[in-house]
């Protein structure tokens, strides 16, 4: 479970100071496949890279399975990146002089597995995101759906508690894209894993199970969608709106 | 680890041009590196025997006050009665000869002479029978023969000779002063001609018989000289004090100098010439480092979105400036491997065959005691240092970008555009 309580964040630019959260509060619970919308400069990337410990907040604190990650170390915090949580980047992000299996296995390469280990998982993940037929193509031969696929994978593939996927469709057509939110929202249901994403797109938002909007660095509103009520997936908690 | 380096490996050869260019400019750089080591360590080598065995000897007794004098070779202040010190020498396996020098005027005519003329000159009076066993005059003559005991005859460096157009047969006058300040003349014929390694010799070496210098000289039996050889490489302390205990130590009045005090105009340019090479050697490293430093700037930070994402998955800044250090170290590898090859298989030919810089060396005094085949020498330190010194310098060069990029927020990186 993730608790936010009283979140602050600002950023300096030049003279200006820039108030990119100004006290969020949020519980998220295990397994929810929650969607982080707001316009541009609402504070979603910013809320996702501090749910990533990639950032520390100004004030306030996030809790990672009781866990105050304000508290940990910054080699705790690689730590804590590396063995529960999972990103998905805009711009896929993969290296590109490793083929599609080396990229999802890095994860695992750096959690020390054994090689069969390392081989079994990765043959998995890449049947479950569909592309294990490519599985020894570079990023280059791959399309852009395809690589935001091999992201997934390189994601899901340690078993994370928590996935992050900053605006995971926003290269991808309309078409593509939702074939990447229903791969995500069928992972999520399979492994149980939390995921956390951040759009200002109505199809994503529309395939969220709780969409919690922010403006100008708040919670704006916070619901369970229709996905959810019309039972594609049940999330354990109710929540209300918060202004 | 082993991930590190696979991706060490493959990022090696993510932009395969520029690894080869860069891999070129350290592999040009150290190849540079070994030969013009090779050849510089080579000439000096040449040179210092050179020296040693045509000019100066290993060590050379004098009377203190001549030494002190040397610069205008003052007979008065010659060694008396040199023979004890040359039997003490000799019984303690010191090889010695004694040597006059002193100063004169040649005098040539027109016929058998292209023109008549004078030069000023210093004359070298020999013991034909003891100097080779300290010099390589002998071995060194390339036309007519070497001196014999007691004769009015010289022997010329060749290229002296064909500056004044002597030949072996032509007569030669010498004008110059006894010990005792008097005006004489010798009559010589000209029985041979030099032609050593060493140009100096070469350009200005006239040798005599001792001998006859003595009787010119009114030397009675004494010499400006002795001059020994030991080792090369021994040590020459340890052979000076030696020569001083076995020899001198009745004889206060005699001092002995060492090769490198007597070829201090050679030592000191050797030593100017070795730091101006450093010095080139040196801007060879600095063209190859910002070669390498050119490279891993790009690659560093054309990949700090990268980075980003790295840390972001959780690898720690160590291993992320591990795996950069090594696809350096690769680099360097490659260049430095390449390099050495290079190196090594063009010092073949320069050790075994040298380049031949007589037409420069007959022309120009250059300061080395080489005449015209320079040649290299083998250096496995020299080798082993450029090989490490490519590969280390890749690494360093690769260290200071890195540590920049990973400076950088996690959050920031993955924005870097």
């Amino acid at each position: 479970m993730i608790q936010i309580k009283g979140l602050k964040k600002q950023y300096r630019s030049g003279e200006t100071v820039v108030q990119a959260l100004r006290g969020v509060d949020l519980e998220i619970q295990n397994g929810e496949f929650l969607s982080i919308a707001g316009p541009s400069g609402s504070g979603k990337t910013t809320l996702l890279n501090l749910i990533g410990c990639l950032d520390t907040a100004d004030e306030g604190s996030i809790h990672i399975d009781s866990t105050n990650v304000a508290e940990k170390s910054r080699k705790e915090l690689a730590l804590l990146r590396r063995e529960k949580i999972g990103f998905v980047f805009q711009s896929f992000n993969l290296i590109p002089v490793l083929t599609a299996y080396e990229n999802a296995s890095f994860p695992l390469s750096l959690l020390g597995v054994t090689d069969k280990e390392l081989h079994d998982r990765t043959v998995k993940i890449m049947q479950e995101v569909g592309l294990e037929e490519m599985m020894h193509r570079k990023p280059a031969e791959l399309s852009g759906g395809q690589q935001q696929r091999v992201a997934i994978a390189r994601a899901l593939i340690k078993s994370p508690e928590i996935v992050l996927a900053d605006e995971p469709t926003a290269n991808l057509d309309s078409e593509t894209g939702q074939d990447i939110l229903d791969l995500m929202e069928v992972l999520n249901a399979k492994h149980n894993t939390t995921f956390i994403f951040s759009t200002h797109d109505q199809m994503v938002m529309d395939f969220a199970h709780r969409l919690v909007r922010l403006h100008d660095g708040l919670i704006h509103s916070d619901e369970l969608t229709q996905r959810t009520a019309a039972g594609t997936k049940v999330g354990s908690r109710s929540v209300g709106s918060r202004a | 680890m082993k991930f590190l380096v696979n991706l060490a490996f493959k990022n090696l050869f993510r932009h395969k041009r520029r690894t080869l260019i860069t891999s070129i400019a350290i592999a040009v750089g150290l190849a540079l590196f070994i030969l013009i080591d090779s050849m510089l360590v080579g000439i000096e080598e040449d040179s210092t025997r050179n020296l040693v065995l045509y000019e100066t000897g290993s060590a050379r007794i004098m009377d203190s006050q001549f030494w002190e004098e040397h610069e205008n070779l003052p007979l008065k202040h010659s060694i008396d009665n040199p023979q004890p010190i040359l039997e003490e020498l000799e019984a303690a396996g010191i090889d010695a000869a004694p040597r006059t020098v002193f100063r004169g005027e040649l005098i040539m005519q027109k016929d058998p002479y292209p023109e008549s003329g004078s030069i000023q000159a210093q004359i070298t009076a020999i013991d034909p029978q003891r100097d080779p066993q300290v010099y390589l005059i002998e071995e060194s003559i390339s036309e007519g023969r070497f001196l014999k005991e007691d004769r009015l005859e010289a022997v010329l460096g060749a290229w002296l000779a064909e500056d004044i157009g002597a030949r072996v047969g032509y007569p030669l006058t010498v004008v110059t002063r006894s010990k005792e300040g008097f005006f004489q003349t010798i009559d010589l014929e000209i029985v041979g001609l030099a032609n050593t390694p060493n140009p100096v010799v070469n350009r200005t070496g006239i040798f005599i018989p001792i001998k006859t210098a003595d009787y010119y000289l009114q030397m009675a039996g004494s010499v400006t000289q002795i001059d020994t050889s030991f080792a090369y490489q021994a040590d020459i302390e340890e052979q000076t004090s030696k020569i001083r205990s076995v020899a001198l130590d009745s004889r206060p009045d005699l001092t002995v100098v060492d090769w490198k005090i007597l070829g201090k105009d050679f030592v000191a340019l050797a030593a100017a010439k070795s730091a101006g090479s450093k010095v080139i050697l040196f801007l060879v490293f600095i063209i190859a480092a910002v070669g390498i430093s050119n490279t891993m700037l790009m690659s560093v930070y054309e990949r700090i979105r990268e980075i980003g994402m790295l840390r972001a998955l959780g690898m720690e800044r160590h291993e992320i400036r591990l795996a950069f250090l090594i696809e350096a170290g690769g680099i360097g590898l490659i260049g430095a491997s390449v390099g050495v090859l290079i190196g090594v298989l063009l010092n073949i030919p320069l050790v075994n065959t040298g380049i031949d810089y007589s037409a420069l060396m007959r022309d120009a005094d250059m300061g080395y005691r080489i005449t015209g085949i320079m040649r290299g020498l083998w250096s496995t330190a020299t080798i082993f240092t450029a090989f490490f010194t490519g590969v280390f310098l890749s690494v360093l060069m690769a260290f200071i970008p890195t540590r920049k990029a990973l400076k950088l927020q996690i959050t920031d990186a993955l924005r870097y555009q």
